[in-house]
């Protein structure tokens, strides 16, 4: 925001002050701004405000081939862009009614869920460090580190695949990659009581997160949080399992819930989903060398590719929650319109506005951090 | 929960609701498309939510109609008792420009008409905030209307600026470089503007004839 365009929340009274959180704040996740007023130590308002990450996604998709779009897809998020593209992908295949071959499939579902280990681990590292603790935050970024090199060995990108394509992924796993795999979840599975000793069963940690911003489970439901928010709420719903896509329903996984709804639930069932995607990555790399066939159903050129006209709503369970894309085709080469569901655009907006208000100036950073938000999700 | 109430209770409501067309129903992919008049949204929203548990607005997307001169709104909503996705689509005309919020039945709603009155121009009355979230530097027309063209706007209102440096020209020279001069880029449709001058001997735009 320039300096002219600010503008005071309300008139505070002599005893209250305004407090800007962010755009540049170490306790805000990504670009990203929180204007708080508060009295004291206590937050009386909070508002969102966003728009530092706009880069018009929407806009430019309609703008670019239905291909071309797989580069821009993931950049939408930044800790977690696998399920951006493969959502987006779901979707045009959709339209055109390409069935995904068998095997792509199951690359396509350890890609996703490589991807929630990492952004779990990162979310972790970042929610430590808001609580004063910063080697949680150094374990979490270096252990995601592990993952990402997985990435690049397999798609070539450490961060943004682009990897797959409407139709499948692009090319065949590396030779002993799913070695390398199991290898690197036993490293990771190994780190976890380190992690519980350091971080998930610290009592510093467990008193300062018991408590805060509590989402109650009718109140999750109203303000349509999904993913581990709503789960932590109590409510055990998992788009993976109630609207299953992929191969999710030939595998075998839990899905963790927590009743108390607060920063601490919320950790807890990250940190369990980070052992079921452990565990869903070692079924689908247990399977994977009997499943044969091809990486992907051709489409024609993809330069001049027109897309029947129609619509789509594809949705998968991203590391934030219900990620959606809304895709409507009027027959050209490029999509008419794109709607990103990004589920931070729920919990990072009015669901912290909400959150913060009555509590402490210290958990501002920390109920952004256990909410998992993503701005880039936001903005577009 | 008693899953097979669904197809019922969708075909019951289409008595009940003038003009209220099932456009498809699956329910094996769990996704149904409902198009209805604008005026019966609410009373739809409201059977959907006190009667099927459809308590979860996933999304409202806006899509723009220009030749029809119409905006599309879609209201995606879950039940998670029927575990079935139902999309409303309705029709609302372009130049009104206004419509009715239903932020009192789904709070999320709060977010996504703030977005389409950001993006699209288009007014919800009765929503509790309308004002600009993402685009808080924005004076220009609504960016997503399909009348708005970006790459146009960029070549009104920014100059193109000459970059040649020195380094690039002595890489150039030796036949390198990875510049496609925009003649040659098949896809773009960008109107001819003022910029650097790409005739000339340049190798890369050799490449294509050989």
């Amino acid at each position: 925001m320039r300096a002219e365009n600010y503008q005071q929340i309300n008139h505070p009274p002599s005893h209250a002050f305004e407090l800007n959180f962010g755009p540049n704040h170490p306790g805000i996740e990504g670009n990203y701004a929180l204007q708080v007023q508060v009295e004291g130590d206590t937050v009386v308002q909070a508002r969102a405000d966003g728009g530092y990450l706009h880069r018009g996604f929407e806009k430019l998709m309609e703008q670019r081939l239905w291909i071309q779009n797989i580069a821009l897809v993931p950049r939408i998020c930044v800790p977690d862009p696998s399920p951006m593209e493969v959502c987006y992908s779901m979707a045009v295949e959709q339209i055109a009614g390409i069935e995904v071959p068998e095997r792509a499939q199951w690359i396509r579902v350890m890609q996703l869920e490589l991807s929630r280990i990492a952004a779990h681990l990162f979310t972790f590292g970042g929610h430590a460090a808001t609580t004063g603790m910063y080697s949680p935050m150094f374990w979490g970024v270096a252990d995601r580190d592990l993952i990402l090199d997985l990435f690049e060995e397999f798609t070539g990108g450490r961060i943004y695949s682009i990897y797959n394509l409407p139709g499948g992924v692009r090319r065949e796993l590396p030779e002993g990659f799913l070695q390398r795999v199991t290898d690197t979840l036993d490293y990771i599975e190994s780190r976890l009581p380190d992690y519980d000793d350091l971080f998930f069963k610290n009592r510093v940690f467990i008193k300062r997160a018991k408590g805060v911003g509590v989402t109650e489970q009718a109140m999750a439901l109203e303000y349509g949080v999904t993913g581990p928010n709503l789960r932590a709420a109590g409510l055990p719903f998992d788009v993976r399992r109630d609207d299953p896509y992929l191969v999710y329903e030939q595998l075998e996984f839990e899905v963790p819930t927590e009743e108390a709804g607060d920063a601490w639930a919320r950790t807890l069932v990250r940190r369990s989903e980070l052992i079921e995607s452990i565990r869903i990555v070692r079924q689908v790399v247990a399977a994977l060398p009997d499943i044969g066939g091809p990486l992907r159903t051709p489409i024609p050129n993809p330069l001049a590719w027109r897309v029947p006209a129609g619509e789509s709503y594809a949705r998968v369970e991203s590391s934030k929650g219900e990620l959606a894309y809304y895709v409507v085709s009027d027959g050209s080469e490029k999509p008419w319109r794109v709607h990103v569901r990004g589920p931070s655009s729920m919990h990072a907006v009015q669901v912290l506005e909400e959150l913060v208000k009555g509590g402490r100036i210290e958990d501002v950073a920390q109920t952004m951090f256990s909410l998992d938000a993503c701005p880039p999700e936001v903005d577009r | 929960m008693n899953m097979d109430a669904f197809t019922p209770w969708l075909d019951a409501l289409c008595g009940r609701i003038d003009g209220m067309v099932v456009a498809c129903s699956d329910l094996a992919q769990r996704r149904s498309r409902i198009d209805l008049p604008s005026e019966e949204l609410t009373t739809l929203l409201e059977a959907a939510k006190g009667e099927m548990g459809f308590v979860h607005l996933s999304a409202i997307s806006c899509v723009d109609w220009i030749e029809e001169g119409e905006f599309e709104l879609v209201y995606h909503l879950w039940s998670y008792e029927q575990n079935q996705l139902l999309s409303i689509h309705i029709r609302v005309a372009r130049d009104l420009g206004r419509f009715q919020s239903v932020y009192d039945l789904y709070r999320p709603a709060g977010f996504f008409e703030r977005d389409i009155h950001e993006m699209y121009g288009l007014y919800f009355e009765g929503a509790p905030d309308m004002e600009k979230f993402i685009l808080t530097e924005w004076n220009g027309p609504p960016p997503m209307r399909k009348d708005f063209d970006s790459e146009a706007f960029v070549g009104e209102t920014f100059d193109w600026q000459q970059y040649n440096p020195e380094w690039l020209q002595e890489i150039v020279a030796a036949g390198g470089g990875v510049v496609v001069p925009p003649t040659e880029q098949r896809f773009s449709q960008r109107k001819k503007v003022d910029g650097p001058d790409w005739s000339g001997d340049h190798p890369q735009a050799k490449r294509g004839q050989e």
